[in-house]
């Protein structure tokens, strides 16, 4: 039987649905009846929306100014070219 | 309809490239610097990994030209990085190294009894959603530090998975990582979010 240890080892893969159809079910009959486990998918699943929510456009400004500069550079080469 | 949308904005974009227009790779270079960074770290150094970067941007003032748009832009642009980075680390005869044993963190292991149930189950509550909470500039901070302590390769992962979207193939496949594999890198590091945010709004510090 799947314990709740069990059950958060393999937690990500039945948030995204990589699971196969045998240990989805055993998934689901266990959440039928754990709450704690509900609780822990429902937090897995919440900290992932806030990693989406929080990172996917974090700048280094400094960086972008040197990229900038050097594309800036290459270009202006090639037309001369 | 958004798709539709979204291929077109990013043909213009392509154009401008191809074109050498310098204000197309200036908004390219906002968009995708991030996603190229959170790749190049997967191998490389901090400072290895913005030279890299900044070599590819030039690379790609010749190459966009036989970018055919079989991948998306953004594919393309990890791939590069990816295999610049990869060339790096051969030159110098390095190797990533990452533990892929154990997909439960330690933390969170500690937290079951022995028969394997909940000793300290999760306390936890979300009563808003992600984008609300994501004002909290406390909490905000709190997620930056602790997505700098993640070892590299389970940040890089996590990044290019949930911020940037790709698919666990594409991922694979620029990471050089089996589908197992990548599998423990996102749990592991999910976990360690999960307990962060945990702790924070338990007791408001990070």
């Amino acid at each position: 039987m799947l314990m709740c240890r069990d059950l958060a080892r393999i937690a990500s893969d039945y948030i995204d649905d990589e699971l196969g159809t045998g240990q989805k079910l055993s998934v689901k009959m266990h959440l039928m009846m754990c709450k704690d486990c509900r609780s822990f998918i429902g937090n897995l699943r919440a900290s992932t929306d806030l990693i989406r929510a929080h990172s996917s456009g974090k700048q280094d400004p400094e960086l972008v100014r040197r990229i900038d500069e050097q594309v800036a550079q290459a270009l202006s080469a090639k037309k001369k070219n | 309809m958004e798709t539709a949308t979204h291929q077109s904005n990013e043909d213009i974009l392509i154009q401008g490239l191809k074109s050498g227009n310098e204000a197309a790779f200036q908004k390219a270079v906002r968009l995708y610097t991030p996603g190229m960074m959170a790749v190049a770290r997967y191998y490389l150094d901090n400072a290895s990994a913005e030279e890299t970067v900044q070599d590819c941007w030039v690379t790609v003032i010749d190459a966009i030209q036989k970018f055919e748009g079989r991948s998306g832009l953004k594919t393309w642009l990890h791939r590069i990085v990816a295999n610049r980075a990869k060339n790096h680390l051969r030159k110098n005869k390095r190797e990533v190294s990452a533990d892929f044993s154990e997909s439960l963190d330690p933390e969170l292991a500690n937290r079951f009894r022995p028969n394997g149930r909940w000793a300290t189950p999760p306390t936890l509550r979300f009563d808003e959603d992600a984008e609300s909470l994501m004002e909290n500039g406390a909490l905000s901070d709190c997620l930056d530090q602790h997505l700098a302590r993640l070892p590299e390769t389970q940040r890089s992962a996590l990044m290019l998975y949930e911020a940037h979207q790709h698919k666990s193939d594409d991922v694979c496949n620029i990471l050089d990582v089996s589908a197992s594999n990548l599998r423990v890198l996102l749990h592991r590091a999910r976990q360690k979010i999960f307990l962060m945010v945990e702790t924070f709004q338990e007791t408001g510090e990070c």
